[in-house]
C-alpha cells in the first residue's frame, strides 16, 4: 500500500469524520506555542531591542569615558589635545519631561560647534551647525524630534530635574535611525545649565582611527585618564543594561514554556485517545501488510502536520497576545531596570522558526508514545469485533520508584549553584519534580478511586460509583488529563505562593524601610535608573517649615560596578530619635552599621548587590567616584527589594568629599511630634512653590510600591491564565473524545434505565473528580515548586530573600476557579452524551 | 600701504566671516574695536590674541624638502571670529568661534591632503594662551616664543611637527600701523608678517616619516570689518627668493573684471628692510594654463607672470602640484599651494619658492557661521 493511501486511510479519513479531535489538538498546540511566541516577541520589543535612549545622536564611536557623578569637563580638552587623530565628543545625557503630556524623553547635550567636525554624525549637516551657532548662547534653544514639535519656533515647556522652563524649538531633527523615540537636543552649555551639571559632562565619546587596534588605543587613552574615570567600549552602559535584562528575559521565557508543557500533555492525551479509536483501522492496514514502522511514521507525520499547522496558527495568536504582554513587560522594565520605550513588535523570521520548531518538536515528542503504541497493535486483535478499549497496565511499582528517583534528582538539582547567573539547575529541578508528579498521577488516581469509590457511592449514589470506577478503569487516559491539569494547577499554585510570599515580604519591608512621614522626589522622575535632583535650597526651605522635625537627604548615582549597573546612594544619618530602619542580614559583630557609616569610608550594600558581586561584610569595595577610585569597607548587607541592580549606601558627608554636589535626589521628612500631616504637607508644598517636586506620604508611597509590584507580576499571572486555559480547554476536548469512545457504555446504561439527567450527572461527576484530583496533585506539586522558586530560582536570578508565606485567599480562589472550570468543561460532553440515541449506538456494535 | 583692504589677504576672512557679521555679530560689531592708524605693534604682546577685534588669524605656509629630495608644502591656519562680547564665565559660552585649516602638499607623491576644524574655546578646546605662547585648535597648535615657533598638525592621514626659527624681524604691513581697506577710519587691519622662518622637523604621511628642512612664512592679522561688496576675490602670493629677499603681492578682483586700486604688496631685502609696493608698482597677470577642479569645477590659473619694474624684477610663477584646492565644509573653497619662481632680478637670474592663494573662483560654499 502506498504511503499516501496509508496516510489517507489512517489519518485523513478519521480526521474528517471527527474534526473536533483535530481542533482540540490544534488548540493545545496553538495556544501553548502562542504563549512562547508572545513572550519571545514581547520580550524583544520591551527589553531585547533595548537600545539605551542616551545613544540618541551618538553616532558610531569606539570608546566612551564616564565617571560616577560626571566626567570633569577639562578632560574633554585634555583628550582633544592628545597627539592622535581622535574625534572627541562630550555629551550631557539626562531626561526631560514634556510638561503638558508628562512624556519623559531623553535630553542630550552635544557640543554643537565641535559636532561639525564629526564625520560620523550625518544628522548634523553644515546647515544645522550654522543654525546652531546662531542660537549657540541661547540657553532656551532646543532641537527636537518631529514627535515633539510641529514647527521651528514652537515653545515647549520642559520639566528638567525640579524646574519647569519654556524652551524654543530651533530645529527639527531629521528622522533618523539613531533616535529611537523622541528626544530633545541642546547645546552642551545650555544642557549643563538646564541639568545643573556645570563643570561636568556625562559621557565623552571617542572615535579612534581604524588602524592601531582596540587594545593599543585603550592603553594610550587610559594613560591620560585619572583612576576613577572609566574607559569602555562605546555602549558599555547599554551592554550592561542588556546583560541585566537578559536574566529577566530568560526567566520570562522559561515561564512561557510552562504553557507549552501543559500543551504537550494535552497533545499526548488527545493523540492517545485517537490512536485507541483507530484500532480497527490500524488492524486492517496491518493485516494488509503495512509494516509497524510505516504505522509509526504515519502517526508521527500526523503529529508533525498538527505541529506545523498549530504553529502557524500560533503566530498570529502569539502576536495578538504579545501586544498585551509588551505593555506589561515595559512597565516592569521601566520600574525595575532602566527607562526605555518598547520597540515595535515584529514577527521576524526568527520568531516564525521558533514557533515552528517548538510546535513541531513538542507535538512529535508528545506523539511518540501513542504512535509507538499504535504500531504495536496486533492486527487480529484490533480487527476483532466487540473489542474492549485497549488498556496498558500501569506498572505501579516501577512508576513509583521512577517518580521517587526523579524527585530525588530534583531535590539534588535544587541545591546546585547558578550557572552563568542563570538558575538553570533550579529550573531543571522544577522540571524533574513535574515529571515525578506526572509519573505519580496514575497511582494517585488509582488509589484515590479505589479508596474513594465506596464513599462516593454513599455520597452521590450510583453516578458517583460509576464515575469513580470509570476513571480508575481508564487510568492511562484519565491520569494524563489529571497530570496536565495538575501541572497547570501546580504552576499556578507555586507562582501564586512565590508572588504572594514576595508581596508579603515587600510589604513588611516597606513598613520598616519607610519610617519618615513624607517622601519627596522631583516630578520629572520616570524610571528606576533615573535620579533627577532637587535644588538644595528647596531642602533647606522645607527644613524650616513649622512642624518639620528633620529632613533627611539622599542622593543617588547610577554607577558601574564590575561591568554591571548599580545604584550608589549617599544618605544623611537618621535623626537620633528615629530608630534605624534598615534590616540587616549580616553585619560586622556587635556594630550598628548605620551609626558607624558617617565615621569614615564605610558602606552598606543591599542583598542583591552582595549576591551579584559576591560581596560580604568586612570586604572592601573600590568605587569609582568622579576622577578617583575610592575604597569603602562593607559594614553590612541589608534586605532590599526596591532595586534589582543592587544598592550601595554611604554617608552623605563622606560622599560630598568625593562628589561635591549638594543637590539631593530624594528627601525624607520627619514631622515633629504632634504635627498634623495634612497641614504640614500643604505648608511644605507651599514652601516648594510649584508642583515640580512631589511629596508622598508614607502610606501613599507604600501603595505606589505595591502597585508597581503588582504590575510587575501581571505578566506572570497572564501566563498562568494561559496555562490554565490550555488545560481546561484540553479537558473539555478530551472529555468529548472519551464520551464518543464510550457511547456503547452510555447506550447500555440508557437501556438499563438510566435517565438523561443521570448520564449528565455521571459525566459532570467525572469532570469534577478530574478537577479535584488535579487540584490535589497540583497543590502538592505546587508547594514543592514554590519552594524551588522562592529559595532557588528567585534567589539565584535576583538575589532576594523572600519570607515564605501562604497566600490562602489567592490559592482558594484559584483552586475554586479551576474546579468550576473543569465542571463547566464537562457540560458540553454531557449534553452530547445525553443526546445520543441509545438504539443507534448499540446497533453500531 | 594705505590701500590694502583687510580681509583680502585670506579668503576666509571676507567670505566666511563676513557672513557672520551680517547675522549674529552685526549688532555686536559695535562692541568691537576698529583698526585705527597710529597702532604701535609690541612683541611678544601682538603675537597673541586681540579679542577686542572681531576677526583674527595666524597663517603659516611653507616649502620643505627631505634629504632624498622629496618635496612638501604645508599650511596651518588658526582663525578666530568674535561672536559675543557679553560677559560670561561659563566655559561653554561662545565668545568666539575658532576655525583652523591644515593642509599638506605631498609634492613628491603628487598628493594634496587637507582638513578643517571648528571649535569653541570651551573648557580648553581651542584658543590662545599668551602665558605659554600657545595658539591651538584641538591638537593643532603653534607655540610662539621670541626665538622659535613650533607647529604641530595632526590630520586623519598625515601629521607634521616643525620648528621655525625667524631669520628676520617681523614686517609690519601697511603704513602707520594699519593696512587701510578703503576711505574712512576703521576700514583697515593691523597686519604683520614673519617672512622668512627657517624650518626643520618631521612629516608623516602615507606610512612614512620624513625629516624635512625649508622656509616658512607667517601672517598675523586682526581687525573689525568686512570686504567691499563689489569685490569678487583675489590673487595673493608670497615669495622667498634664493638671494634672501621676500616679496608679497596681491590683487583684488572686482566683479566687473577690473583690478581694484587697493591691490598692493611689499618687498623685503636680504637685510630685512621692507618696502611698500602700491598697485601702480607691479603687474601680476595669469599666463594661460588653467586647472579645473574636479570637486568645485572652478578654473584656476596656475601660471602667472609678475613684474615689479621699480625693483627690476620679473619672474614666472609655476606650481609643482596642480591639485592644491582647499575644499571646505564650513567655508568657500580656494586654491592655496606651493609655487616655484624663476626670473631675473637686476638682469641676473633669480629663483625662489612661495605660496599662491586664489579665491573667488569657486562658488562660495555654504558657510557654517550664520549669514
Amino acid at each position: 500500500m502506498s504511503g499516501l493511501v496509508l496516510f489517507y486511510r489512517l489519518i485523513l479519513r478519521p480526521l474528517f469524520r471527527q474534526p473536533g479531535r483535530a481542533l482540540l489538538i490544534l488548540f493545545a498546540i496553538a495556544l501553548g506555542d502562542a504563549a512562547v511566541v508572545a513572550i519571545a516577541l514581547a520580550g524583544n520589543a520591551a527589553a531585547g531591542s533595548f537600545h539605551s535612549s542616551i545613544e540618541t545622536l551618538a553616532g558610531k564611536n569606539d570608546f566612551e569615558v564616564t565617571a560616577a557623578g560626571g566626567v570633569p569637563q577639562d578632560l574633554v580638552a585634555r583628550l582633544s589635545k592628545l597627539p592622535y587623530p581622535l574625534q572627541v565628543s562630550p555629551r550631557i545625557e539626562d531626561r526631560a519631561m514634556v510638561a503638558d503630556t508628562r512624556q519623559s524623553v531623553p535630553l542630550i547635550g552635544i557640543d554643537m560647534i565641535g559636532a561639525a567636525n564629526t564625520a560620523n554624525l550625518p544628522v548634523l549637516g553644515a546647515s544645522e551647525v550654522s543654525d546652531a551657532i546662531r542660537h549657540i548662547n541661547d540657553p532656551d534653544a532646543i532641537w527636537v524630534t518631529r514627535g515633539l514639535a510641529q514647527a521651528i519656533g514652537d515653545r515647549l515647556p520642559l520639566l528638567i530635574e525640579d524646574h519647569t522652563r519654556t524652551y524654543t524649538v530651533r530645529g527639527i531633527l531629521p528622522d533618523s535611525t539613531q533616535v529611537s523615540g523622541d528626544a530633545v537636543v541642546m547645546d552642551i552649555g545650555a544642557a549643563q545649565i538646564a541639568t545643573g551639571k556645570q563643570g561636568r559632562v556625562d559621557r565623552i565619546l571617542i572615535r579612534t582611527p581604524a588602524e592601531g587596534g582596540f587594545a593599543a588605543w585603550e592603553s594610550r587613552l587610559r594613560e591620560v585618564l585619572p583612576a576613577g574615570v572609566m574607559l569602555n567600549a562605546q555602549g558599555a552602559e547599554t551592554a550592561a543594561n542588556r546583560r541585566m535584562l537578559a536574566a529577566f528575559r530568560w526567566n520570562l521565557r522559561i515561564l512561557s514554556y510552562i504553557a507549552l508543557i501543559v500543551g504537550a500533555f494535552l497533545i499526548y492525551s488527545a493523540l492517545s485517545v485517537s490512536v485507541v479509536r483507530r484500532r480497527p483501522e490500524i488492524g486492517t492496514i496491518r493485516a494488509l501488510g503495512t509494516s509497524r514502522n510505516a504505522v509509526l511514521l504515519a502517526f508521527l507525520a500526523e503529529a508533525a502536520a498538527f505541529g506545523m499547522l498549530g504553529s502557524l496558527l500560533a503566530l498570529p495568536l502569539g502576536r495578538a497576545l504579545a501586544t498585551g504582554a509588551v505593555r506589561m513587560l515595559s512597565t516592569t522594565v521601566n520600574a525595575l531596570y532602566v527607562s526605555s520605550r518598547p520597540g515595535p513588535l515584529s514577527l521576524t523570521a526568527g520568531s516564525v522558526v521558533l514557533a515552528l520548531v517548538v510546535g513541531v518538536a513538542v507535538s512529535c515528542l508528545s506523539a511518540l508514545a501513542p504512535a509507538r503504541e499504535a504500531s504495536l497493535v496486533p492486527p487480529t486483535e484490533a480487527m476483532a469485533r466487540g473489542r474492549r478499549d485497549y488498556e496498558v497496565r500501569v506498572e505501579r511499582k516501577r512508576d513509583a520508584l521512577a517518580a521517587l528517583g526523579l524527585a530525588l534528582c530534583g531535590a539534588v538539582a535544587a541545591q546546585a549553584p547558578e550557572i552563568g547567573g542563570k538558575p538553570i539547575l533550579g529550573y531543571l529541578s522544577a522540571l524533574l519534580f513535574v515529571a515525578s508528579a506526572a509519573l505519580l498521577t496514575p497511582l494517585v488516581v488509582h488509589f484515590a478511586m479505589e479508596a474513594g469509590s465506596g464513599s462516593l457511592r454513599r455520597l452521590a449514589g450510583m453516578e458517583g460509583l460509576l464515575a469513580s470506577r470509570s476513571l480508575g478503569g481508564s487510568l492511562r487516559r484519565t491520569s494524563v488529563l489529571v497530570a496536565a491539569l495538575a501541572t497547570a494547577v501546580a504552576m499556578m499554585t507555586s507562582v501564586g505562593i512565590m508572588v504572594g510570599s514576595f508581596r508579603e515580604t515587600v510589604l513588611t519591608w516597606m513598613q520598616t524601610e519607610l519610617p519618615a512621614d513624607l517622601y519627596l522626589r522631583p516630578a520629572s522622575w520616570a524610571g528606576g535608573d533615573q535620579h533627577p535632583t532637587i535644588s538644595p535650597q528647596i531642602a533647606d526651605r522645607i527644613a524650616r517649615v513649622p512642624g518639620v522635625a528633620a529632613v533627611r537627604r539622599m542622593r543617588a548615582y547610577d554607577i558601574q560596578y564590575q561591568g554591571l549597573p548599580a545604584t550608589l546612594a549617599a544618605v544623611q544619618a537618621n535623626p537620633p530619635t528615629v530608630p534605624e530602619n534598615l534590616r540587616f542580614l549580616s553585619t560586622a559583630q556587635d556594630a550598628d552599621p548605620m551609626r558607624q557609616l558617617p565615621s569614615g569610608n564605610f558602606a552598606v550594600v543591599s542583598e542583591p548587590f552582595a549576591n551579584k558581586h559576591h560581596v560580604k561584610t568586612g570586604m572592601s569595595l573600590a568605587l569609582p567616584l568622579g576622577v578617583q577610585k575610592v575604597t569603602f569597607r562593607v559594614l553590612g548587607v541589608f534586605y532590599d527589594y526596591g532595586d534589582e541592580a543592587g544598592l550601595i549606601l554611604v554617608d552623605w558627608n563622606i560622599l560630598q568629599r568625593y562628589l561635591p554636589n549638594p543637590a539631593p535626589s530624594n528627601l525624607a521628612v520627619y514631622l515633629a511630634p504632634g504635627a498634623n500631616l495634612a497641614e504640614t504637607r500643604v505648608a511644605i508644598q507651599k514652601a516648594i512653590g510649584n508642583n515640580n517636586v512631589l511629596a508622598f506620604s508614607n502610606r501613599e508611597i507604600r501603595r505606589q510600591g505595591m502597585r508597581v509590584f503588582d504590575q510587575t507580576f501581571a505578566i506572570t499571572w497572564a501566563l498562568e491564565a494561559i496555562s490554565i486555559l490550555v488545560a481546561v480547554g484540553g479537558i473539555a476536548g478530551s472529555l468529548v473524545s472519551i464520551i464518543i469512545d464510550r457511547r456503547r457504555e452510555f447506550g447500555v446504561l440508557r437501556f438499563l434505565g438510566a435517565t438523561g439527567a443521570q448520564i449528565r450527572r455521571l459525566i459532570l461527576f467525572e469532570a469534577g473528580l478530574i478537577g479535584l484530583l488535579a487540584s490535589a496533585v497540583g497543590l502538592g506539586l505546587g508547594v514543592v515548586l514554590s519552594l524551588v522558586l522562592v529559595f532557588v530560582i528567585n534567589k539565584q536570578s535576583f538575589g532576594w530573600t523572600i519570607q515564605f508565606h501562604w497566600p490562602v485567599a489567592v490559592l482558594a480562589w484559584s483552586m475554586g476557579i479551576v474546579y468550576v472550570a473543569t465542571i463547566l468543561a464537562g457540560l458540553y460532553p454531557a449534553r452530547l452524551a445525553v443526546r445520543m440515541n441509545p438504539i443507534e449506538v448499540i446497533h453500531e456494535e | 600701504m594705505r590701500n590694502r583692504p583687510p580681509g583680502t589677504r585670506r579668503s576666509l576672512s571676507a567670505w566666511i566671516f563676513a557672513c557672520l557679521l551680517l547675522a549674529a555679530a552685526v549688532a555686536s560689531a559695535q562692541e568691537y574695536q576698529q583698526a585705527l592708524p597710529g597702532y604701535q605693534f609690541q612683541f611678544p604682546r601682538d603675537d597673541f590674541n586681540h579679542e577686542n577685534y572681531q576677526t583674527e588669524w595666524w597663517y603659516y605656509t611653507g616649502n620643505l624638502r627631505a634629504p632624498d629630495g622629496h618635496r612638501f608644502g604645508f599650511e596651518l591656519t588658526f582663525f578666530r571670529q568674535g561672536v559675543s562680547r557679553a560677559p560670561g564665565s561659563d566655559p561653554w559660552y561662545v565668545h568666539d568661534v575658532w576655525m583652523a585649516h591644515l593642509a599638506l602638499s605631498d609634492i613628491g607623491a603628487g598628493r594634496f591632503h587637507h582638513q578643517e576644524r571648528l571649535n569653541r574655546a570651551g573648557p580648553g578646546l581651542a584658543g590662545v594662551d599668551a602665558a605659554t605662547g600657545t595658539i591651538w585648535n584641538g591638537n593643532w597648535q603653534a607655540t610662539i616664543t621670541p626665538r622659535q615657533e613650533d607647529l604641530r598638525g595632526i590630520g586623519r592621514n598625515f601629521a607634521f611637527s616643525l620648528k621655525l626659527l625667524p631669520a628676520k624681524p617681523p614686517v609690519i604691513q601697511g603704513q602707520n600701523g594699519v593696512s587701510q581697506k578703503a576711505a574712512g577710519l576703521g576700514h583697515a587691519s593691523h597686519y604683520y608678517s614673519r617672512t622668512r622662518l627657517l624650518t626643520s622637523g618631521s612629516i608623516e604621511v602615507a606610512g612614512r616619516s620624513y625629516q624635512v628642512e625649508g622656509t616658512s612664512w607667517m601672517d598675523h592679522e586682526f581687525f573689525t570689518g568686512s570686504m567691499a561688496p563689489n569685490e569678487s576675490g583675489w590673487d595673493w602670493l608670497s615669495v622667498q627668493f634664493d638671494d634672501g629677499a621676500e616679496l608679497m603681492l596681491y590683487r583684488m578682483r572686482r566683479k566687473d573684471g577690473s583690478i581694484d586700486p587697493y591691490s598692493s604688496g611689499s618687498y623685503v631685502d636680504a637685510q630685512g628692510r621692507s618696502r611698500f609696493l602700491s598697485a601702480r608698482d607691479f603687474v601680476m597677470t595669469p599666463a594661460g594654463d588653467t586647472w579645473t577642479s574636479p570637486a568645485t569645477k572652478a578654473a584656476y590659473p596656475l601660471r602667472w607672470h609678475v613684474s615689479v619694474p621699480l625693483l627690476h624684477l620679473a619672474f614666472e610663477v609655476t606650481t609643482p602640484l596642480r591639485a592644491q584646492e582647499m575644499t571646505g565644509r564650513f567655508g568657500p573653497s580656494y586654491w592655496e599651494g606651493a609655487i616655484d619662481i624663476a626670473g631675473t632680478h637686476d638682469g641676473s637670474p633669480t629663483h625662489g619658492v612661495g605660496y599662491l592663494e586664489m579665491t573667488g573662483y569657486a562658488e562660495p560654499g555654504r558657510a557654517v557661521v550664520p549669514r
